[in-house]
């Protein structure tokens, strides 16, 4: 049964829930948004407007490197990492610290919009009992 | 001569990993440059150098993130 708490919050409010869950589960994350499909920000840990403008520009960049869209974006530099995902219609960019595990952090962006999509976001605090641990 | 008390035995086998892990973890620092990976539909992936066109983009796109993002507050 979904917890009525969680079922209950607006879905600006859900997208800021789930940013502060995913960010919550994921000690090596440094900040990141959550966007919706038409590209405007849902939650974003900073400056919307900038995340909005660059989540937009790594996708068309990535998108036309491989002449077709992209699911996943995974860019280690040595200031830090970038993940993108696309999912359930939306997206969320994150940037984490150097020699995060992709396949944990790519996971759990997976769960958190899955869970966003669903109406599903667990509030933070609950972390460590859903299936994006 | 006693043969080793059993938890000796695991406490040896149980440092062993993790001084394997730990050695990894050194290793993995030292020898990964940075990279840019693109995964499409289907599970197909693909990297770019960052001397690439494409790939210099990318590392340009990502550097404006991180910029945004800010240090992490330790």
């Amino acid at each position: 049964m979904p917890d009525a708490a969680a079922t209950a919050l607006a879905p600006g409010d859900a997208a800021e829930a789930a940013l502060a869950f995913l960010t919550e589960m994921s000690p090596d994350l440094r900040g990141g948004a959550i966007l919706a499909g038409d590209g405007s920000v849902l939650a974003a840990s900073s400056a919307p407007g900038r995340w909005r403008e660059d989540a937009a520009k790594l996708f068309e960049i990535a998108d036309a490197a491989g002449g077709e869209p992209v699911e996943q974006v995974h860019v280690a530099t040595e200031q830090g990492e970038v993940f993108a995902l696309r999912h359930e219609g939306m997206s969320a960019v994150v940037v984490a610290d150097r020699f995060a595990l992709a396949s944990l952090l790519f996971f759990d962006m997976r769960a958190t919009l899955r869970d966003l999509a669903h109406g599903t976001v667990p509030a933070p605090g609950d972390g460590g009992e859903g299936e994006g641990g | 001569m006693n043969p080793p008390k059993p938890h000796r035995i695991l406490l040896d086998r149980v440092s062993g990993y993790a001084d394997e892990a730990a050695a990894y973890m050194r290793r993995r620092r030292i020898a990964r440059r940075p990279f840019a990976r693109l995964y499409y539909a289907g599970g197909r992936s693909a990297d770019h150098a960052h001397d690439s066109d494409a790939g210099a983009e990318l590392f340009v796109a990502a550097g404006r993130l991180i910029e945004v993002a800010g240090k992490r507050a330790k």
